[in-house]
């Protein structure tokens, strides 16, 4: 069953790719969907996104394959609901965005938890989706991920995993920083629990002390009280697991207040979403607390084409590339890359171009140069560029420190 | 029921009473705390009495500020026997006009050590956003809640739940969504050392200041003619108008001493957690609701009981490491008061005809 499934994927691919010489002439007009969550503190992390697909499209020439690419306003979907993102509104915004025929692929969701909800309805239709931002493990990894999906497979993502991020955290802390050991605090969701949890077993592994890892809800008040208890086992270091929207900040706070200021306080990517300047993110809420924290993110920092990229960035927007904006721009590129080479097999609709795609762009066999560097995705829809980038706070903004390869480990 | 104003000999005796049962109550937290972290913890006796102390004030402090939310909820059930839904919100908005003052019109974002300014400051705070929080709650009481005064309970009831989502919703359209830094002028590195445990001055700060204003409700309750009015109107509205107690006034004036002390409670939580967002209220009024309900709502002493003993709860299941039970905890001891005591711990003194 599951060979034959490979087998057709594979057949597909190769008329696909054999399919050359389809003319440049005019097909019409097709559009990219977004689906990000697009209010308060992850709006710091979304906008960096959107304005690197645009960017992407944009330098592309808004052309491929023949075909005219738009981004419109109306095919940028908001998964958040009060502040915070929202499962069940992302399945929501994705059950629109498969009804919408000239929509042909989508870029997002930037949580786990909604990918999670997304997955099974873009799968049942076939539509191409890239997430420059999701970092559980499950959505690609072994039965969880096979649970997810009903028919070949149409997700990859541009990032790396939490298995990785969470040893990459734990590497720095324990060999980099010196510190042996931790205070680990989560917010009790898919991907805070989960990166949290890799890093507590890689940190126990290198011979680290997790003096307690402690759940904590974004509902909760007091945060106070629970530092103070983290205060009293004496930890050289905490690591939070979550995003700055379920408490990540209010912690850090609390952290300061009760003497803990100066222990280095490691978070996720989803602490990393934008400098002082952007409201609602981690460093902006955190002001002075912020002075010993260091977050990773589960992509490359320092990718060959950076320095243009930030310029061309700048130049375009009018502030800093921050977060995930390189990721957004490769999950464009890898679009495109793989809009072009559909376009080549000449579909005849918008529907055949949406599967034409989709192939296209799970073609394991299929390298891509993006803005990231050559990349490939595995069956599951993994990057195989395993590297996770450590920042530090200088002058209020997140600040490039190094970046790990996990790749050949 | 009724209650006895005057003889200052016997009301004297029961605030000695109150006080030392208080303090004892206190004290007992603390040790069962300090052998309760040395049990969980591993903490060694010396490692843990400290902790235990400082959780005992963290405690204190937190309880305040639900004490001080819940009194707006439990004079106002005492009175007109309505469930203010929005009470909740307007603590959340008067956590915001205190950032406003704080932060916008000051400009202040960190510590501010200079002891006479950062008290300038702060009044300045209070002063500012006592008073609005207040006039706030009059205007919901006189737009939304007076005109179905002699409807069916369940009416103004309703319309409390759809003017907490009229607050919520203005502070979400006009502040945004997330989190938004409250500026912490109050130095977070101000601690006393007391045997071994550092007392946060912050903590001690919002405690005396909560016990203050609600000594300070009490007095105005029990020993001042418009408190007199009060209690009348609570436990009779008909009989109070009779003798010629103004209705309107006085529930306007119930609407306003809770709205001031909700402010009172805005300007504290934005000093101690350094952030405040649109759906603050419902989270804090849902604890002070409980609060009130725990200690017998209307009751005003009660709900200032109830404040406390929830904070307590929640510091108590944080300190031991089980802070996501906290929520539990808390409710599964309301269930059980109100199994055996359906009035709340106090009972229901301030109103009776529920």
């Amino acid at each position: 069953m599951k060979l034959t499934k490979v087998g057709a994927i594979a057949g597909i691919a190769v008329i696909a790719l054999s399919a050359c010489g389809g003319g440049n002439a005019a097909k019409g007009t097709v559009k990219f969907a977004i689906e990000l969550p697009l209010q308060g503190s992850e709006l710091a992390a979304s906008e960096p996104i959107i304005n690197g697909v645009k960017l992407a499209i944009k330098q592309a020439g808004g052309k491929v394959g023949g075909y005219t690419v738009e981004l419109p306003k109306t095919a940028i979907f908001d998964d958040a609901l009060n502040g915070a993102h929202d499962a069940q509104t992302g399945a929501t915004n994705m059950t629109k965005i498969i009804g919408d025929p000239d929509i042909i692929a989508v870029i997002g969701p930037l949580n786990s938890s909604v990918a999670k909800a997304q997955i099974p309805i873009s799968n049942e239709a076939g539509l191409a989706q890239c997430s420059p931002a999701n970092t559980n493990p499950d959505l690609t990894k072994g039965d969880p991920a096979k649970t997810l999906r009903t028919k070949p497979n149409n997700y990859i993502r541009v990032v790396t995993t939490d298995d990785v991020q969470g040893p990459a955290a734990s590497q720095y802390i324990y060999d980099v920083l010196g510190k042996k050991s931790v205070y680990v605090i989560d917010d009790t969701e898919t991907f805070g629990k989960g990166v949290a949890d890799a890093f507590v077993a890689d940190f126990t592994q290198r011979g680290g002390k997790v003096v307690k890892h402690e759940g904590v809800p974004k509902t909760t008040s007091d945060y106070v009280s629970i530092m103070t208890a983290a205060k009293s086992l004496n930890p050289e270091s905490i690591y939070f697991g979550g995003v700055t929207a379920t408490g990540g900040a209010r912690i850090l706070l609390a952290a300061a207040q009760v003497g803990l200021g100066d222990v280095p306080f490691v978070g996720p990517d989803g602490i990393n979403d934008g400098g002082a300047a952007t409201q609602d993110s981690f460093l902006n809420l955190g002001a002075a607390a912020a002075k010993s924290a260091y977050s990773t993110l589960a992509g490359i920092g320092d990718f060959p084409g950076k320095a243009k990229f930030d310029t061309d960035y700048k130049a375009e927007f009018g502030i800093d590339a921050t977060g995930y904006a390189g990721q957004g721009f490769a999950c464009a590129q890898v679009m495109l890359d793989a809009l072009a080479r559909a376009a080549a097999t000449n579909p005849k609709d918008n529907a055949a171009l949406r599967e034409a795609l989709r192939v296209a762009m799970t073609d394991v066999a299929h390298k891509y140069t993006t803005i990231q560097g050559d990349i490939t995705f595995d069956a599951g829809g993994d990057t195989s560029q395993k590297i996770v980038s450590i920042y530090n706070v200088k002058d209020g903004n997140w600040n490039f420190l190094t970046q790990v390869d996990y790749a050949a480990k | 029921m009724t209650r006895t104003v005057g003889a200052p000999a016997s009301l004297r005796s029961r605030a000695i009473r109150v006080v030392g049962l208080a303090m004892a109550a206190v004290v007992i937290y603390t040790v069962l705390l300090w052998q309760a972290i040395q049990l969980v913890s591993g903490l060694s006796s010396d490692q843990a009495l400290p902790v235990a102390l400082q959780q005992t004030v963290n405690a204190l402090s937190i309880g305040a500020i639900y004490a001080l939310i819940a009194l707006g909820y439990t004079m106002v059930y005492g009175i007109i026997e309505l469930i203010n839904f929005a009470h909740g919100d307007v603590f959340m908005v008067g956590a915001f006009l205190s950032v406003v003052v704080t932060g916008g019109i000051f400009g202040q974002s960190g510590g501010v050590t200079n002891v006479p300014f950062l008290a300038l400051l702060i009044a300045i705070a209070l002063i500012c956003v006592m008073p609005l929080t207040g006039l706030l709650n009059v205007t919901i009481e006189r737009f939304f809640y007076r005109p179905f005064r002699h409807a069916s309970r369940l009416a103004p009831l309703i319309t409390a739940v759809g003017v907490s989502f009229i607050l919520q919703n203005l502070a979400l359209v006009i502040a945004g969504s997330g989190d938004r830094a409250a500026p912490q002028i109050f130095p977070l590195d101000w601690r006393i050392p007391v045997g071994g445990a550092e007392i946060s001055v912050l903590s001690i700060f919002i405690f005396v200041l909560a016990l203050a204003l609600m000594l300070a409700l009490q007095f105005y309750v029990t020993r001042t003619r418009l408190g007199r009015a009060m209690r009348a109107t609570a436990q009779d509205q008909q009989a109070a108008q009779l003798m010629g107690v103004d209705l309107n006034q006085t529930i306007a004036l119930t609407f306003l001493l809770g709205g001031t002390l909700a402010g009172a409670a805005g300007v504290v939580w934005g000093l101690r957690f350094g952030y405040v967002r649109q759906d603050l209220g419902f989270n804090a009024g849902l604890k002070a609701f409980t609060s009130a309900v725990l200690g017998g709502i209307g009751n005003i002493s009660g709900a200032a009981l109830g404040g406390f003993i929830i904070g307590f709860i929640e510091n108590f299941a944080s300190a031991l490491g089980f802070s996501r039970w906290s929520e539990f905890l808390v409710f599964m001891i309301l269930t059980f008061v109100l199994l055996f005591r359906p009035t709340g711990i106090l009972g229901q003194q301030l109103g009776d005809r529920a």
